[in-house]
């Protein structure tokens, strides 16, 4: 039995100690909204955050997280950057297919967290590692720089109303 | 002409005595310093086991994920040919279920086998005719518990004159000494014990030490690192700069134990298998007694010693998750390889998340502007579990082309050893066949 902060909420789980993190997340606990991509950490749909930093939960054996705090996409929305992020993100309207999306806030999250106003070198830095089948990479891009800065960068969407 | 005769004749005899002579066969059944993990009042079985696993039998007898373990069939690519480990369960047609005890013996010390004919010395029974009968005996009595797998012996495929297993007698008469382990009186039980485990059984030094031009182990250089399968297995002597003198006994026994040390090394190839297979399972005893037998290592250069930089400028400049003291435009492609596949696990200041296996500064291969390890990595990843975690990097080999795993390669080298990595694509390239 391992017992894991997941979103500042003890969660218990009855797991082999090799499970990979997000099974765990996602079978176990029932938090679905990381999800699995190829498994090898190498695409970042399933990345989350261990004490604000980014990793891939699909490659992180549950024993290996210890005490520390986990946040999913489930609740980043609840810390400055990710709402800001979440934000950027409904004005840009970065999302198409949505399948890598929720790594691709945790990722431009943890960034604000620790780099509040990137370069685009930042960005592509930071970014490299979560993939996007559909390309939405310059949205991406926009909506981390919209997030920062608070400015609309050029790619508003007018359906919400909200962007000039 | 008669006296060329005569002299002919002459040296026929000289060499006939002095093939035999070399060639004799140490009667002694030999003794052995107390193993604690394999006591001799143990049950012989389980003392087999036991030994069985110090000598990793099962890394060489055994093709990975066959779920055929001791049946061998796991080729050995030499510079002469290709040649397979053999059938060690207790089949009677395909394995050794037909072999008596002194077959078996003489096969794990003399390297000959039921037939009379020569084994090759891929199989290190150059080491193991150090053991003691009763252990030897004793790994027999734990193979003979397991399942019998029924699977015929595969033909090497090797050319002339390398297929004459007759000529091994010749290799061993220059390379070989039948002998048994001395235990050194002058020494402690725990000394003993570590050499037996790193000789005798380990066979640390069939990796470890260099071999010269007839493939019999350079002794002038004993465990001053060498490369084999592609793999750099490095120098494990007490030099302090290019060997392990400055390790911690910690460290030594937390990498001995678990194929990781912080700072110093990750395991993997043909280590990594060691650990996996053989080491983690050894008595906390018995690692203390290897690095206590380590620590005594003559110190050795050996060839190509690496440095390892401590604390290389690009490492100290960057943080886990953003890069700094790059060069601009050096090694770019492989920084951006590095980037979107590496860095994720990795970081850019060497510690490496997920697991502590995943740091690289400090670690050897890094430091190897060769970069001998770093590109086998990189193609063919990292699978092994230790304890009750797998360790695990994804092979790289089938995704990136010669010059990309290149470019990473020199990249990872220069970020994380401060060095000029020197791997070419054709390095790369010779790489894929190993």
């Amino acid at each position: 039995m391992v017992t894991l902060r997941v979103n500042g909420e003890d969660r218990q789980a009855d797991v082999p100690p090799d499970m990979p993190l997000l099974w765990v997340l996602r079978d176990v606990i029932g938090l679905t909204g990381t999800k699995f991509g190829c498994g090898i950490a190498q695409c970042g749909a399933c990345t989350v955050h261990i004490d604000g930093q980014p990793i891939r939960s699909c490659q992180m054996p549950v024993s290996a997280v210890g005490n520390r705090a986990v946040t999913t996409i489930e609740a980043i929305g609840l810390t400055p950057e990710g709402a800001k992020v979440q934000q950027a993100w409904l004005a840009v309207d970065v999302v198409q297919c949505g399948y890598c999306q929720s790594g691709q806030i945790m990722s431009a999250a943890a960034l604000l967290a620790r780099t509040p106003n990137p370069t685009d070198r930042d960005i592509d830095t930071a970014m490299a590692g979560n993939i996007c089948r559909c390309g939405t990479y310059v949205r991406i891009r926009e909506a981390i720089k919209q997030a920062a800065t608070g400015q609309p960068q050029g790619l508003q969407v007018v359906v919400d109303g909200s962007a000039a | 002409m008669k006296r060329f005769l005569v002299v002919v004749v002459l040296l026929l005899v000289i060499g006939t005595v002095a093939y035999f002579v070399l060639n004799r066969k140490d009667p002694a059944a030999g003794t052995s310093p107390l193993i604690v993990g394999a006591p001799t009042n143990a049950d012989p079985v389980a003392r087999g086991e036991y030994l069985a696993r110090a000598a990793d039998c099962i890394a060489c007898h055994t093709v990975p994920e066959t779920g055929k373990p001791f049946a061998g069939g796991l080729p050995f690519k030499l510079p002469f040919g290709t040649i397979y480990s053999s059938n060690i369960t207790a089949d009677v047609e395909t394995g050794i279920g037909a072999w008596s005890d002194d077959d078996f013996v003489r096969a794990v010390r003399e390297g000959v086998r039921k037939d009379g004919k020569h084994l090759y010395p891929a199989f290190p029974y150059t080491a193991y005719t150090q053991l003691s009968r009763a252990d030897v005996l004793a790994i027999k009595a734990y193979l003979f518990t397991l399942p019998k797998v029924r699977q015929p012996e595969r033909p090497n495929d090797l050319g002339f004159p390398f297929n004459q297993r007759w000529a091994m007698g010749f290799w061993n008469a220059a390379f070989f000494r039948s002998q048994r382990f001395e235990n050194d009186p002058s020494r402690t039980p725990q000394w003993n014990a570590g050499a037996y485990l790193a000789g005798p059984l380990g066979h640390c030094a069939e990796c470890h030490t260099p071999r010269n031009l007839g493939f019999g182990l350079k002794h002038s250089q004993a465990l001053a690192g060498a490369e084999l399968q592609g793999w750099r297995a490095w120098n494990i002597t007490s030099n302090e700069t290019h060997g392990i003198g400055k390790w911690s006994d910690e460290a030594l026994t937390q990498y001995l134990r678990t194929g990781h040390a912080d700072g110093h090394a990750s395991a993997m190839g043909p280590m990594g298998e060691a650990v996996a297979h053989s080491l983690q399972f050894l008595k906390p005893e018995d690692t203390a007694a290897l690095v206590t037998w380590l620590r005594t290592v003559p110190a050795r250069e050996g060839t190509d010693p690496v440095v390892v930089d401590p604390a290389p400028k690009a490492v100290v400049a960057s943080n886990a998750a953003a890069p700094g003291g790059d060069v601009d435009g050096e090694n770019a492609d492989g920084k951006r390889l590095f980037e979107g596949a590496c860095a994720s696990c990795h970081q850019w200041n060497g510690v490496g998340q997920q697991t502590p296996y995943a740091g690289l500064a400090g670690t050897r291969g890094v430091n190897d502007p060769k970069g001998a390890n770093v590109t086998q990595a990189i193609l063919h990843g990292v699978t092994m579990r230790i304890g009750d975690t797998d360790v695990y990097m994804p092979a790289f080999g089938h995704g990136y082309s010669d010059p990309e795993v290149a470019a990473l390669a020199n990249f990872v080298i220069g970020h994380f050893g401060g060095k000029q990595g020197e791997v070419t694509a054709a390095d790369v390239a010779k790489r894929r066949d190993l």
